[in-house]
This record gives C-alpha cells, structure tokens and sequence, in this order.
C-alpha cells in the first residue's frame, strides 16, 4: 500500500503527464474495424484518386503517365454535363417522393402501441429481405407493355395502347422510391426520438388544430431524422446502377450507369475512375448540406 | 393576494350572500365515464362541482384516474359518457384546442426546439395576439413565475424547477378558463416542492383561476386545495375541504390514504359503541348499530400516560391499558407500538412531549376521545 502511494513522487514522468485521453482498452478495441477500414475503403478510394489521373491506352491497359485529360474529357463533353443533371434531378425527386412515401408510415409507427410496433417494423422493412434486384424484375413484370397494369387497362378498354412505364425516366423512378423507402422509414424513425406525444397534446391545449401542431411541433422535430433519410436516400439513388439499367433499359443515362459502362464494357479505367471522383465530390456536397441542417437544429 | 384576503377579512359577517353565488359551479362533471378500448373502466360515473376560482384537489392513489379525468376535461381522451359543463358549455365533445384550457404536464412538454420566449408565446399566437402584445404578456408571465430575462434561453438549458415555472407560465399566458396540472410537483426535490406549493397556490388566488391539481401526496392536496376529491378504482370516493376529508372520512379507504391511521377489527354492539376484544369504547359509528365493524384512529390522537391500573370508558375519552410492544424515534415524533386488548395501535407523539420515560414491556394507559374512534361497517 505505502508503496504505491509512494510511486507517483518516485517515478516522475508519469504522475505529470495528461492522463491519456482514451484508456488502452479502446484503443485496441477500435483496431480491428480501423485496419478492416482503411484496407477496404480508405486505400481503394485512393487507388482510384490515383487511377483517375492515370492515362491509359486503348484495349484499357493502365500507363504510369499522369495527366488532367480524363477530367478535361469529363468537363469538356456536353453529354457528361447532361449526365450530372439527370443523376442530380432524378435522386433529388426520388428523395422527395420516398420521404413523402415513407414519413408517413414512420409517424405511425412512431405513435403506434407498443404491442403492434415490433411486428409493423418488421413488416415495414421486410423488403429488405428480397434483393433489390429481384425486386427490380418483379417492377418489369409489373410495369412493362404487357406487365400487369398495362395488360389490366388494356383489358378494362381504359387505354387503346399500353402506358409506357418502363425503359424510361418513370420506370427509373418508380423502382427506385420502392428500393429506398425501407431505408428512408429506418432512418426516420431512428431521427424521431425527441418526438413526444405530449408535446403535441402541450401544444393542442394552447390551440393550435392539427395542421399547425405538425408545422410549428412535429415537423420540426422530425428534421434531424429527415435530413438523415434524405442524406442516406439520395446517396444510395445517385449511386444505383441495377435499377437504373435494368428499368431504364439503356435509355436513362446516370453517373453511376456511366460508371458501369466505361469500366466494364469500355475498359476505361481511368475515365471511370474519373468519373467515381466526380461522384465522391457530390456524396461530399450533400454531406455538407447534411451537417448544416443537424447543426442548425441543435 | 393579501389585499384580497384582507378585504374579506373586513366585510361585515351579517352578509355573506355579498359572495357572488358561492354554490354556482364552474365546472361540472356529470356522469363522467372513461372505457379504455381494452374495456377497462378508468373513471366510472363521476360528479363533481366546482365553483369559479377554487382549487381542486384530485388526490388517489397511482390508476385510480386522476390523469384520464384531466385529460378527458382537457379533451386530449375522448369521453366514453358524460358531461363536462365550463361555465355552463358541455365542452365534452369539443377539440382540445378549442376548449380554451391551460394544461401543465408532469413533464413540462416543453418544445425543445423553441427558446422560453417562443414556448410561452405559442398560445398567444395560435389566438392571433400582436407580436408587440405577445412580448408583453411573455414578459409578464416570466416575471409572474419569477423568471425575468430567462427568455431567450432555451427549455434544455434550466432546471427542473425553472421548467416547471416556464410550463406553468405557459399555461396561464392564453387566460385560460380552467388550469389543469397533473401531478406537476412529482419531479422536484423535497425542498423545491415545498417552494412550488406555495407559488402555485400564491398564483392561482392571485389569478383566481379555477384549477384541478392532480396528486397522489395527500399533503400537497391538503396544504394547497380549497377543495379536495379523493379517487379510488375510479370513482370518487369523497369530496370535501381539507379538513372535512381528513376530520369526517367518508370511507376506511379514504381514511387509510388521507393520513395514517390505526385500523381495528371491532363489532358494533349499539349506537356509537365498539368493541375491541372484551371491551366496549364510545365512538362514531354514524348511525350504525350492529354487525362486523373496522375503527380507525389515528395515531396523533391518542395520548399515553402512565398506568393507574384502572382502564376508564367515560363520555369524554376512552382509555385502554396495553403493554408498550416497541419504540421508534423518528426524529420529530415517537411512535409506540402499544398492545391493547390484542389489538396492535400506534401511537405518535411528538419527540418534545415524549418525555415520560416509557420503555418496552411497561403497562400504560391509551386514551383517546370518542369522535376520534371512527367506525365503518365492514
Ligand atoms: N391508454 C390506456 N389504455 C388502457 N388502460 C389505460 C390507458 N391509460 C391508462 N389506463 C389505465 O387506466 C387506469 C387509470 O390511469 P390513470 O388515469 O393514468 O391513473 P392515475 O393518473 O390516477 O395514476 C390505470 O389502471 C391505467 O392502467
Ligand atoms: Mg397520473
């Protein structure tokens, strides 16, 4: 015991140093996730930095010659200008109507009693367990010329001719706002936690009619699990390559779809590479937008 | 406040009819009945009269009703049956925002996305005030609950009291006809809630606001209400002053929760007679004159002195001989436990006076008076 009360005036180093901010067992704790992140992501996403900026030859053979041509490309080409548009437009509209979907259902289940919420969540998020692949072609079956709904107003004599509704902008949407509204709902209700019934009650008994309760209280406290489902949503639009390929049938073009092209079927790595940068830089724009909203908030 | 009482005080006693109606009530409950969908019954045909300006106290134990009343009359639960009449409108089946009610929550429900200021001013705005009349009445509510200059903060950034003073303050900006507060003590320290009580109450006189205060701490119903409704399983067990619910329980329940009390099996053998054992003590039996019987006396109200070997049943008091069982010190008073007749009875009596000397196993003499031996046929 003495001897230990004795130590700190003894060994004088480290009674004077800062207590370490974080103890060891942390620390190792972190390392493994560390090491899995910076060999999965951190060095690959430099890779592709580096690739960007690469030269290469035809038939996508990689030179070690650097140069700004595949970003002059990038800029210089009208098509790729229209291509940023209709990615940006396309995942802000697909975000707009899967928050309208989704906050909905995630107010409910916010307000739902707890006897019926576990079982409502499942069900809510339960088309995640289906691949959003599978989920793509079962859209095409539904929405394409003699899919189910064309096939059913045919039938009816509502239209002389199907409704196109798919390999177009439509299908596009409409595949897309089903793929995310899971991930929008997850993150809504995740958002909802100051959220109070009370508060709305606090703020009926002073007089407000339930439009103005959700403007001035609900909506209000909702915006931190808003901004996080638009955040997630449009990040995972604006990255979608399946659907847009599968139900745009080669005529909608996107940054990812792009992507997918010049890598696979051109062979041209560092245009693509290019082009993953260009997306990197929007994902980064929309992360700021992100923060400020939180922030603001708070 | 004071000038009020003061006023009162002078006027001439030959004409109390100056009072304007004091039988007119406010508020009235009819039949007042809540069914949740489970079919559970949480408030079963309630009546209740309150005239304008007086404070109600709703005391009862926790899922007696307290709150779904409160929030049936504040509209936030629908009303399976009944009236609820302010000032003459049954408002039963009226939207909350439009019955014209000020409501503090036992959370406060304060929005925390708005500063003080904005809270408060929030009813004044759904009522279409201008913003140069808001601001004055916010500020004058903050002074009212002693909080000037706190309004640009916000609810996050004060104490559990300041909130409290803040909802309070919130409420009763809009002028609201009725205040309702459930529970709104329940989360402030000792020392606070003694604070609160009296600002409550300074306030609501101050206003002359007619107001239900709900509780489950009979001291708080005592000490602040002009009026107090005692529940139980959802109904109204009694409803009286302080003083008549604690001096003429309607009920052994009411009896039990409202202060403590010694409860005695007992047998009424005649009119105000009990027995207890083999011997028979004048009491209160109200009217009743036979059966199966419990008494209830409360500790206070009985006195110890030291045996004289004769046990006295007069038309003043009763006495009992027993045997001191146990002592507890409890700083202000002392409770015995003293054996009578093979009945248990506590017995407090404060520390100060306590200084007979009594010790465990002496014989001593219980004595209490007749109308503090409260008998209800069982
Ligand atoms: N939404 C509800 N559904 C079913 N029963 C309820 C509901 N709310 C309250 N109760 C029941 O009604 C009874 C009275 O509740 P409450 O009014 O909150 O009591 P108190 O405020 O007196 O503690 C309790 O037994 C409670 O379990
Ligand atoms: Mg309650």
């Amino acid at each position: 015991m003495s001897a230990i009360t004795h130590m700190p005036t003894s060994i004088a180093p480290p009674a004077t140093a800062p207590r370490r901010r974080f103890p060891l067992i942390i620390v190792l704790l972190l390392v493994p996730m560390a090491v899995v992140n910076l060999a999965a992501f951190v060095l690959p996403v430099l890779r592709l930095g580096q690739i960007s900026f690469l030269e290469s030859r035809s038939g996508g053979v990689l030179t070690d010659v650097y140069t700004f041509g595949n970003y002059l490309d990038f800029f210089t080409d009208s098509f790729n200008f229209g291509l940023v548009i209709n990615s940006l437009w396309i995942s802000f509209t697909v975000t707009v109507a899967t928050l309208i979907c989704a906050y909905p259902i995630a107010l409910f289940l916010h307000r739902v009693s707890p006897v019926w919420r576990n079982t409502l969540f499942v069900i809510t998020v339960s088309p995640l367990l289906v691949s959003s692949v599978v989920r793509t072609y079962g859209w095409m079956v539904l929405l394409g010329d003699q899919g189910l709904i064309n096939g059913s107003l045919l039938s009816m004599g509502l239209i002389s001719e199907p409704v196109r509704l798919i390999n177009n902008t439509l299908g596009v949407f409409i595949g897309l706002v089903e793929i995310l509204i899971p991930y929008m709902a997850l993150a809504l209700i995740a958002g909802f936690g100051k959220l109070d019934q009370s508060l709305e009650e606090a703020a009926a008994s002073l007089g407000a009619n339930a439009f103005t309760r959700f403007r001035r209280i609900v909506f209000p406290l909702t915006l931190p699990g808003v901004a996080l489902g638009c955040l997630l949503c449009f990040v995972l639009a604006i990255s979608s390559f399946i659907t847009p390929k599968l139900l745009g049938g080669g005529r909608v073009f996107l940054l990812a779809t792009e992507i997918f092209d010049q890598a696979i079927i051109q062979l041209e790595w560092p245009r693509a590479a290019a082009t993953s940068v260009i997306v990197l830089i929007i994902f980064g724009f929309a992360l700021a937008v992100y923060s400020r909203v939180v922030r603001r908030f708070d | 406040m004071q000038t009020l009482a003061s006023r009162e005080d002078a006027r001439p006693i030959a004409i109390p009819q100056a009072e304007p109606q004091p039988d007119a009530a406010f508020l009235r409950l009819r039949g007042l009945t809540k069914r949740y969908e489970s079919g559970f019954i949480a408030v079963d045909n309630l009546d209740l009269d309150l005239p304008k300006g007086k404070l109600l106290g709703l005391l009862g134990p926790s899922g007696c009703g307290k709150t779904t009343t409160l929030r049936m009359i504040a509209g936030l639960a629908s009303v399976t049956d009944g009236e609820i009449l302010i000032g003459g409108d049954d408002v039963a089946r009226r939207a909350p925002h439009k019955r014209d009610i000020g409501l503090v929550f036992q959370s406060y429900a304060l929005f925390p996305h708005m500063t003080v200021a904005e809270n408060i001013a929030f009813g004044l705005d759904m009522r279409g005030v201008s913003r140069q009349e808001a601001r004055a009445r916010v500020e004058e509510a903050l002074e009212m609950v002693r909080l000037p200059g706190y309004g640009s903060r916000k609810p996050k950034e004060m104490s559990g009291g300041q909130q409290q003073r803040v909802a309070l303050a919130r409420a009763l900006v809009i002028r609201p006809r009725i205040l309702l507060l459930d529970e709104p003590l329940s989360n402030l320290d000792a020392k606070l809630r003694d604070d609160m009580r009296i600002e409550i109450r300074e306030i609501q006189k101050r206003l002359s606001i007619t107001t239900v205060f709900v509780t489950h701490d009979q001291v708080e119903a005592l000490t602040m209400c002009d009026v107090v409704g005692v529940m139980a399983g959802g109904r109204l067990a009694q409803l009286g002053t302080p003083s008549e619910i604690y001096e003429k329980p309607a009920s052994l329940f009411v009896a039990e929760f409202v202060g403590r009390a010694n409860v005695i099996d007992c047998e009424i053998v005649g009119r105000d007679q009990a027995r207890i054992g083999d011997q028979v003590y004048r009491s209160d039996t109200k009217g009743l004159s036979g059966g199966k019987a419990k008494a209830a006396i409360r500790p206070h109200r009985i006195s110890l002195t030291p045996d004289r070997d004769r046990a006295l049943v007069s038309n003043a008091t009763n006495s009992a001989r027993g045997r001191i069982a146990r002592i507890t010190y409890i700083g202000d008073i002392v409770q015995y436990e003293v054996e009578i007749n093979g009945a248990m009875l506590k017995v407090e009596v404060p520390t100060a006076s306590a200084g007979h000397g009594f010790g465990a196993d002496d014989m001593l003499l219980c004595e209490w008076k007749p109308q503090d031996m409260l008998v209800f046929g069982s």
